[in-house]
């Protein structure tokens, strides 16, 4: 098993490399020239010159990239060129953020998305499978941005139950950080729960199926044990694959979500960064979303092997 | 070891009679319906037979004729929707299978009767133990601890000569052959002493090699443990190394059943008769294999009388509108054909 996650994390290796070089380049795409977005009104050949100088932007590419990434390597990612404060430390800051809002995103999904997908498969065909669906349906149309003013108007404006907006860190005040998370974790999850309903439902009708449930039943298991134990476990697969996949893609931030809920995430800071042409920041922030992502991936790999004996021994 | 009186039958509160002239297993009139399928045509079609205690009724057929949906409606394991039992009764003493709820259903399952299926290599849950998916049943049905029905499931994997039987407790199914595999459904039907097995063609998907180890297998242990056995084949050659009784079934109908020895010697249905002349023998033979000639009908094709009259060397106008009745031949003997006894024609298509 250590042996099999360790091959996975060298396997992991050119990939990073691969995500870096085309960071850097897609950095190097974007419209607009970060000096004069730096220098403001002031268009000063002296002053424009003096910034280029500093940030190395008159250098070729490839030295130029070789700078970044030997810096990178050292847990350097550069300053913002807007707020003079080094990109890690920004990240340091939102990234808890993110990862809390997250979580909480990915308990609610899980939450609702597998027992309804289970629930929706058994009762194939009934009014409870067509409900599922249809809510499910709504859950994938309805846009994140809608449903979070929707909360709000309801959740904040007119019961007055949770805050509207803002974050209080846990550390301050763990109760308060709690309610602050709640609506835009709900807004998220449910997004996230449809989709995992479906695939849930998918995969569990194929495995309900498969001859070893009719065994199951001939043993006279009751229906919890044949659901429950035998065939979701083997339904698993193509779940956590996917929960891996859209926990990734928390990480990089919920900008819609973020923005209406005001929370200091990824998403905000990396739209800030875009508008401003923050090329450190974006990155940075790029980079540690894509290496977030390569380790979700080697996560749902090693998830696997816990679940399915059969890979154990094809190692 | 087990604690034995733990580990005799519980759950459903059914009384078998022991009279000795009460067949153990009755079916009476049982048709199965695809939901879709035209009017009247059943995927079994007024099936009825006895099993009688300690003794073995095989159920031949081709595939499609209902014979593994005959198993299934008897296990309750039929896929409903689309199937569905129409109409029937399974007495096993008193008591109709049929008329139990789910639940009782289920605590008959794996118990008082058991089933063994085709796949072996399907059957078994990729993702659990051999031991796990032994020692459940047994948790299932008896009162008796998890290292029990371990032990149990130990003194199983023994009685079906799996080798290094400890080592195999922990193995997951992908780690043994077909063969094996079938032996650990067989320790699984058989861990809670069922009073009826269910062997659904137990040895197709098998290396003939292994078919033959299994058979004799499976008799070994019916002997040991005097249970009744239902097996369902195509094979022939299975049929009459095994079986007490037969039955021939065709297009969801039983055409013809009785003692082996009588259906053997003397097969009185033209299908009966058909399918013994198309089973290959060792030895020189004259001429090609005979065969059946056609197929069995789709559903909406099927004649309104004798389902089997399309593809009867013998058939008359008559066979095709209505329906001959199943004739006693002798006490032990009867086949659904309107010339039963079918002295004139005997051995004319073999």
């Amino acid at each position: 098993m250590l042996r099999y996650i360790a091959r996975r994390l060298l396997i992991a290796i050119p990939t990073i490399l691969l995500v870096s070089v085309l960071v850097f380049a897609l950095q190097k795409l974007l419209p607009g020239d970060p000096v004069l977005t730096m220098a403001g009104e002031e268009r000063d050949p002296e002053v424009l010159a003096f910034l280029r100088e500093k940030y190395r932007l008159d250098d070729p590419l490839i030295v130029q990239y070789f700078a970044w990434f030997g810096q990178v390597l050292q847990g350097n990612l550069g300053i913002s060129l807007r707020t003079d404060i080094p990109v890690l430390k920004l990240i340091l800051t939102k990234l808890p953020v993110t990862i809390e809002l997250a979580i909480f995103a990915m308990i609610v999904a899980l939450a609702i998305g597998i027992p309804a997908g289970i629930i929706s498969a058994v009762k194939k065909g009934t009014s409870i499978d067509y409900v599922a669906n249809v809510t499910a349906l709504s859950g994938l149309s309805i846009p994140n941005f809608w449903l979070g003013i929707l909360l709000i108007m309801l959740v904040s404006v007119r019961w007055q139950l949770l805050p509207a907006s803002g974050f209080v860190p846990p550390a301050e005040d763990l109760w308060m950080n709690i309610k602050t998370m709640l609506m835009p974790a709900i807004v998220l999850g449910t997004g996230l729960a449809a989709s995992l309903m479906r695939h849930t439902r998918s995969a569990m009708l194929g495995v309900l199926r498969s001859d070893y449930i009719r065994t199951a039943r001939a043993k006279g298991l009751l229906a919890p044990a044949v659901i429950l134990k035998h065939a979701l476990r083997n339904a698993l697969m193509p779940i956590i694959t996917l929960s891996t996949l859209l926990f990734g893609e928390l990480l990089a931030g919920a900008v819609l979500t973020e923005q209406i809920f005001t929370i200091p995430g990824f998403g905000k800071l990396v739209v800030d960064a875009v508008f401003n042409r923050d090329y450190a920041v974006v990155q940075g922030v790029v980079l540690c979303t894509a290496v977030g992502f390569i380790f979700m991936n080697l996560l749902a790999d090693i998830l696997y092997v816990l679940v399915n004996p059969r890979l154990r021994h094809a190692r | 070891m087990t604690n034995e009186s733990a580990l005799r039958p519980s759950g459903a509160n059914v009384t078998v009679a022991p009279a000795a002239s009460q067949p153990l297993l009755r079916v009476e009139n049982l048709s199965v319906r695809f939901d879709g399928a035209p009017p009247g045509i059943n995927v079994v079609d007024d099936v009825s037979f006895t099993l009688a205690k300690g003794k073995t009724l095989c159920i031949v057929g081709e595939s499609g004729c209902g014979k593994s949906v005959t198993a299934l409606a008897l296990m309750g394991l039929l896929p409903t929707p689309p199937a569905r039992i129409v109409q029937g009764a399974a007495y096993v003493g008193d008591q109709n299978l049929f008329s139990l709820s789910e639940r009782e259903r289920a605590d008959f399952r794996g118990n008082r009767t058991a089933m063994i299926f085709q796949e072996p290599m399907t059957s078994l849950n990729p993702a659990f133990t051999i031991g796990d998916q032994i020692a459940e049943g047994i948790l299932r049905h008896k009162n008796v601890s998890k290292a029990q029905a371990w032990e149990r499931a130990l003194e199983m994997l023994r009685r079906v000569r799996i080798p290094a039987p400890e080592k195999r407790l922990r193995a997951y199914p992908h780690e043994l052959s077909g063969g094996m595999r079938q032996r650990v459904m067989i320790a699984m039907a058989l861990a809670n002493e069922p009073q009826i097995l269910i062997a659904d063609e137990p040895t197709t998907a098998l290396d003939v090699t292994i078919q033959a180890q299994i058979l004799s297998l499976v008799r070994r242990l019916q002997e040991e443990s005097g249970m009744s056995m239902i097996l369902i084949t195509h094979d022939l050659g299975v049929v009459a190394e095994v079986a007490d009784e037969v039955a021939v079934m065709y297009a969801g109908r039983i055409v013809e059943s009785g003692s082996v020895d009588a259906i053997f010697e003397d097969p009185q249905h033209p299908y009966t008769i058909g399918l013994m002349g198309s089973v290959p023998s060792l030895g020189r033979r004259q001429g090609r294999l005979a065969t059946i000639r056609g197929s069995v009908p789709p559903a909406e094709l099927m004649p309104k009388g004798c389902r089997f009259s399309p593809r009867c060397p013998f058939a008359e106008s008559r066979c095709a509108s209505e329906p001959p009745p199943l004739t006693e031949i002798t006490p032990a003997h009867s086949a659904r054909c309107w010339y039963a006894p079918l002295e004139q024609h005997r051995g004319a298509a073999a």
